[in-house]
C-alpha cells in the first residue's frame, strides 16, 4: 500500500534507491499456521501414493492421495501451507496434478485420522520435490542502509518510503514471547521443550501459571486464534510470520498497523495526544482485541500506550494468560533500513506478578505484500 | 397468600427472563477462569429453588461477586481457588458451594460439585455463559 500525500514525499534519489534496493530484496514472509494442536510432531508417517485432488484455498492447500495399505486403497490429506506462501515460492495449483505418483513425509493427525502435516511431498519417479517454502529472510546490504526520514519532522519512516516500492516487515527474530533474559527451550509455536520451564518464562500469579502449564500439555490446541479465528492481538502480532505493514497516515495523525492474512486485521495507533479510552462510555464498555493504543516519538523511537483490551483472545501462541488489566508500552525502532527493533513491556496486575519486557527484531522485505486469506473456523 | 404466590411468579420471571439473557452463544473468556456469568442448578435448594446464577469477577487479588443477582442477591463472601487441581470453594452467606472447573479451556466451561447450607445439601452444576 502507497501513501499518497504528496507533502510527504521522500526526494527522489531516496525513493530510487529504495526501490532498486527492494527489487534485490524481493523476498516472501511464509509461516506455518498453528499445526501443533492438530498434527503430533512426535508422530512421523511415510507414504507413496497416487493424487486425487489438489484442494487449493485458504488457509492451507491440502492434496489427497490414493495409498495402498495391505490389499486395500486409502485415502490421504496431505495439508500444506497457505496458497499465498506456496505461489510466492513459486509454485501453483496444477504443480500437482490427479495422476501424479507422490512420495509423503510429514506428521500424522492427533485424532488418528488419515490426514498428516506434510513435511515433504515429491514426485516418487524423480524424486523432486515439490511445495517447498524458502525459510531464510532476505539478505541484508553489507552496509547498513540508513533509516528513511520524512522530510517535514525527520522522524523515522516506519513503512515503505513515500512514493518507493512497497514493502512489508517480517522474519521475527522471536516467534514466541518469552521475557528478555530467560532462555528456555521453546519452539516456534510457543510450545516449551520441557514443560518445567515454565514459570521461567514470565513471572506469571499462580492460576496464570497453571493455565499456561496446562495449554502446553494440550499442545496449544486450544488456541482461539487457531480455533476460531480470533484476532492476534498484544506483542502476537508482531511474532507472526505473516508479517505486518506500518502505515503513517501523517495528515489525521495516526498509524495503521496492517496484519497478514488473518481477516485483513489492523490496528490504529492514534497520534494526536488523546486518551486510550473508547468514544463512548470508555473502556468497559468495549474492550477489544487489539486495545486502544495512543503513541508519541521520543527520538527515533515510537512509544505506544495501549490498554482496553479483552479477554477473548491468545495475547502469545504459547499460551500466556493475560486479562482485561492489561497494558503495554511498546517501543519501535527503527535501527536501519532494513530493520525494526520492537519492545514491549507487559503490565497486568490480573496475570502477572510485576511488569515484564521482551523484544525482537523484524526485517523489512522489500516489494513485497501482505498476504491475504479468509481464516477458517477449526473446531470440529 | 396471594401477595407471596405473586412474590414467586414474579421472581420466577426474573430468573427465567435472567437466564434467556444470558444463554446466547458462550464468549470465550481466556483469562481468569472464574470470571464471567454461570447458570446452572443447585439441586434439592428447597430455599431458593433449583436454578441459579452466578457472577463473579477477578481484580488481579480476588474473586468477588453474587449469586442470583436481582432476586436474591446472595453475595459471595470468599472464593478460594487451588489451581493445580482447579477445585473451588465458594462461601456465600450460609451456603458453602466445593466445586471442581471442568473443561477449563472451553468458552463454555463448567463448575461441578456440591453446595450445603443448613438447609441441606445436594449437587450443584453450573456453566459459563
Amino acid at each position: 500500500m502507497k501513501q499518497e500525500s504528496k507533502k510527504n514525499r521522500l526526494p527522489t534519489p531516496v525513493k530510487l534507491l529504495a526501490g532498486m534496493l527492494a527489487a534485490f530484496t524481493f523476498s516472501t514472509v511464509f509461516a506455518h499456521h498453528p499445526i501443533q494442536g492438530k498434527f503430533d510432531p512426535g508422530a512421523d508417517v511415510q507414504f507413496s501414493g497416487i493424487v486425487t485432488k489438489v484442494d487449493w484455498r485458504s488457509p492451507h492447500v491440502h492434496v489427497f492421495m490414493n495409498v495402498r495399505e495391505g490389499s486395500s486403497m486409502v485415502n490421504w490429506a496431505v495439508e500444506l501451507e497457505n496458497p499465498y506462501i506456496l505461489i510466492n515460492n513459486g509454485w501453483q495449483e496444477d504443480s500437482l496434478q490427479p495422476g501424479d505418483a507422490v512420495s509423503v513425509a510429514g506428521i500424522r493427525a492427533r485424532n488418528g485420522s488419515r490426514q498428516v502435516w506434510g513435511e515433504q511431498v515429491s514426485l516418487t519417479d524423480t524424486g523432486r520435490p515439490v511445495y517447498t517454502v524458502n525459510d531464510t529472510s532476505p539478505a541484508k546490504p553489507l552496509s547498513p542502509r540508513p533509516v528513511p526520514r520524512w522530510p517535514e519532522d525527520n522522524h523515522p519512516v516506519l513503512g515503505a518510503v513515500p512514493g518507493g516500492a512497497d514493502g512489508i516487515w517480517g522474519y521475527p527474530t522471536s516467534k514466541a514471547l518469552v521475557e528478555d533474559g530467560v532462555n528456555v527451550g521453546m519452539n516456534e509455536y510457543g510450545l516449551l521443550d520441557n514443560v518445567a520451564d515454565a514459570a521461567k518464562v514470565a513471572p506469571m500469579q499462580d492460576w496464570a501459571l497453571a493455565r499456561y502449564i496446562h495449554r502446553q500439555e494440550r499442545d496449544l490446541r486450544d488456541d482461539p486464534t487457531y480455533l476460531d479465528c480470533k484476532p492476534p492481538g498484544g506483542p502476537r502480532q508482531y511474532q507472526s510470520d505473516l508479517g505486518l505493514q506500518l502505515i503513517e497516515d501523517k495528515q489525521n495523525q495516526r498509524i495503521f498497523v496492517l496484519l497478514g492474512s488473518g481477516n485483513r486485521n489492523y490496528r490504529i495507533i492514534h497520534m494526536d495526544g488523546r486518551d486510550p479510552v473508547g468514544l463512548v462510555g470508555g473502556d468497559d464498555d468495549n474492550p477489544l482485541f487489539y486495545g486502544r493504543s495512543v503513541g508519541r516519538w521520543e527520538g527515533d523511537t515510537l512509544v505506544v500506550d495501549t490498554e482496553g483490551f479483552n479477554e477473548g483472545f491468545w495475547f502469545t501462541n504459547g499460551g500466556l494468560p493475560h486479562t482485561d488489566r492489561l497494558s503495554m508500552v511498546e517501543k519501535f525502532t527503527r535501527k536501519d533500513f532494513d530493520t525494526l527493533h520492537y519492545e514491549v513491556t507487559i503490565d497486568d496486575p490480573g496475570a502477572y506478578t510485576r511488569p515484564w519486557t521482551a523484544s525482537w527484531d523484524l526485517s523489512w522485505v522489500g516489494g513485497a505484500e501482505l498476504p491475504f486469506s479468509l481464516c477458517q473456523h477449526n473446531r470440529q | 397468600m396471594f401477595l407471596r404466590i405473586y412474590q414467586r411468579i414474579i421472581k420466577g420471571l426474573t430468573i427465567v427472563l435472567g437466564l434467556a439473557m444470558l444463554a446466547g452463544t458462550a464468549h470465550a473468556q481466556e483469562g481468569h477462569p472464574l470470571k464471567g456469568s454461570w447458570i446452572g442448578e443447585w439441586s434439592g435448594n428447597t430455599a431458593l429453588g433449583d436454578f441459579v446464577l452466578v457472577v463473579m469477577d477477578w481484580d488481579g487479588e480476588t474473586v468477588s461477586g453474587m449469586i442470583n443477582p436481582g432476586t436474591d442477591n446472595l453475595a459471595i463472601d470468599s472464593v478460594d481457588l487451588d489451581p493445580s487441581d482447579w477445585s473451588v470453594e465458594i462461601k456465600a452467606g450460609d451456603y458453602t458451594i466445593d466445586a471442581s472447573i471442568e473443561n477449563l479451556e472451553l468458552p463454555s466451561r463448567s463448575l461441578t460439585g456440591t453446595w450445603s447450607s443448613r438447609n441441606g445439601r445436594g449437587d450443584f452444576e453450573i456453566v459459563r455463559q
